[in-house]
């Protein structure tokens, strides 16, 4: 028998990204009693992630998409059940590659637009196959 | 419901250059396939065939047959994301393998049928699965179901039994081979045929109560759920069964105490780490080495089974009590699988009033301790005597054609391109 370890979802079971918080106190007026009360933890899974069936995280290769804030190696989070829309930021399959790009439902057609002046959008052809395999929600990016 | 194809299919959801070829995962040890794409099926690899094999044949080269290690993580993650995503369907929810799940459902036909489908289409939407659901009135016909749907392709992976009209029904029982049937292997069908049951249908208009005493009650379960009565009921969920086995076969026999020594050390260790997670000790533990089967020169299979001296979680017990299998090894002979089992399981902290025994390693909580460990540093950082070997000893499994973990290991995430 094999027993599978490690296996973990990705808001990461059990180990989830914890940060504590505090309210702060607005300006005016005289402090909330409550201000120095712990009020839990900000769980970042919670936020990021709407859908924790359907989300995964892929990396980008590649410079295309500077314009729209994705650089080259960072992180996206991507939501494979979320219907893409004109605008949408998406991982595409095109031709077997999975390519990142911005969605435009244009009446000439479908286009995969690139965020950047270096590359040229992509028009899909009629007979190209072309597959949505998620929308991008978010992009971690180090500073 | 199950995932057709599902090893392939996890591969594909993550590389769509696999889409359309023939693919077939391999068994442990990049042993032989143990799935196949229908391409792959189509091209005439055997389930079962072994990869030294296939990877010469000029046949399958030519086609293009891509070969992938198991990805027992990517496999693992996705399984558990399909039944949590079923649990949104029913509450009533039986994970029976790793691709396959009963789930108790209520409606009329077409509110079934439109369940069905939507089923499948939320788990091709989510993971990019294809799945086939197979909806009747007993688990044993709801397997049929599914087959039905798997192989109709008009049916478009959906089959509820009872809105297929009772002609086809019957046809289809009564073409269908008994071995067909959930829980019917190739021994029982020698016998049944015997008595000349040969169709499902036979099957299912004989005399039940005579079929109990020729055979047993699972039978005549069978053959009642085949006519429409559920005996066979939905289990809960079983965390923790009363038994744990950890056992492998080698890449490369081991052949010596010393190498021994380090297997016994981290099945001990593994069956501490899963004991723990689910707060059980056991109170006894059998360790056993085998030779090949094939190896008929130099047989050799020592086991021993050991009382532990109290239940125990405790990692430098179980290991301790597993090495007890040593002195039977001998230098030499070529050993191709050992394992170890620990039974008479209990929760912990359920000791008997009478049993005055905490062992001193418990108390230290060392177990935990490299639990935490190896959760912060990884699963090689630490770890019992030859266990804690940095480098990982040779015998771990061969995976050379394994694709990336991309949903546990953030270094191995899916590259996507923006260029």
């Amino acid at each position: 028998m094999m027993t599978i370890q490690n296996i973990r979802s990705i808001d990461g079971g059990g180990d989830q990204i914890m940060l504590p918080v505090a309210e702060t106190s607005v300006a005016a007026g005289y402090p909330s009693p409550a201000q120095d009360y712990f009020l839990g933890s900000i769980n970042l899974s919670e936020h990021l992630i709407h859908d924790t069936t359907s989300t995964f995280i892929v990396r980008v290769s590649g410079h295309s998409m500077q314009g729209a804030g994705i650089a080259d190696g960072d992180e996206l989070i991507v939501n494979r059940a979320r219907k893409p829309v004109d605008g949408s930021v998406v991982v595409a399959i095109l031709d077997g590659e999975m390519t990142v790009k911005r969605l435009r439902l244009t009446p000439q057609g479908v286009v995969l637009q690139a965020e950047s002046p270096d590359y040229p959008d992509l028009a899909v052809g009629e007979l190209a196959s072309l597959t949505v395999w998620g929308v991008a929600e978010t992009c971690l990016h180090r500073l | 419901m199950d995932v057709n194809s599902f090893y392939v299919s996890c591969e594909r959801a993550f590389d769509p250059t696999l889409i359309g070829r023939p693919v077939i995962v391999l068994s442990n040890n990049d042993g032989c396939a143990v799935a196949r794409s229908d391409e792959a099926k189509a091209l005439g690899v055997e389930m079962g065939a072994p990869w030294f094999k296939l990877e010469t044949d000029a046949t399958f080269r030519g086609a293009g047959l891509v070969a992938k290690s198991s990805n027992y993580e990517l496999y693992g993650d996705l399984s558990s994301r399909v039944m949590q995503l079923l649990g949104r369907h029913s509450a009533w929810v039986e994970v029976y393998s790793i691709d396959e799940a009963f789930l108790g459902v209520r409606g009329t036909l077409p509110e079934l049928q439109q369940l069905a489908r939507r089923m499948k289409q939320d788990v091709m939407d989510h993971l990019g699965l294809p799945v086939c659901v197979g909806i009747a009135k007993t688990k044993t016909l709801a397997k049929l179901a599914n087959k039905a749907a798997k192989k109709n392709a008009h049916l478009e992976g959906v089959c509820v039994w009872e809105a297929v009209t009772l002609a086809d029904r019957e046809q289809l029982l009564g073409r269908l081979p008994v071995v067909e049937i959930w829980g019917i292997g190739p021994r029982l069908t020698k016998r049944l045929n015997g008595l000349g049951i040969w169709t499902m249908k036979d099957l299912r208009d004989s005399d039940a109560v005579m079929l109990r005493k020729r055979f047993s009650i699972v039978m005549m379960r069978t053959i009642l759920e085949l006519r429409g009565i559920p005996c066979i009921p939905m289990e809960e969920e079983h965390e923790i069964k009363d038994q744990l086995i950890f056992s492998r076969s080698f890449s490369t026999p081991i052949t010596d105490t010393h190498g021994m020594e380090q297997v016994l050390g981290i099945y001990a260790q593994q069956a501490s780490a899963r004991l723990h997670k689910h707060q059980r000790q056991a109170k006894v533990l059998s360790a056993w080495a085998m030779t090949s089967y094939y190896n008929t020169k130099d047989n050799h299979q020592p086991a021993v089974t050991v009382a532990l001296p109290g239940p125990t979680a405790d990692p430098l017990l179980l290991t301790r009590a597993a090495k007890e299998l040593l002195p039977q090894i001998i230098n030499g002979i070529k050993y191709a699988r050992a394992g170890i089992v620990v039974t008479d399981i209990r929760p912990t902290g359920t000791q008997e009033t009478f049993e005055p025994f905490v062992n001193p390693h418990e108390a230290k909580e060392i177990g935990p301790l490299i639990q935490k460990i190896k959760q912060r540093h990884g699963a090689s950082a630490v770890g019992l005597g030859l266990a804690g070997m940095k480098a990982g000893p040779e015998w771990t499994m061969r995976r050379e054609m394994m694709s990336p973990r991309y949903t546990t290991h953030w270094d191995e995430l899916l590259v996507v391109k923006a260029g």
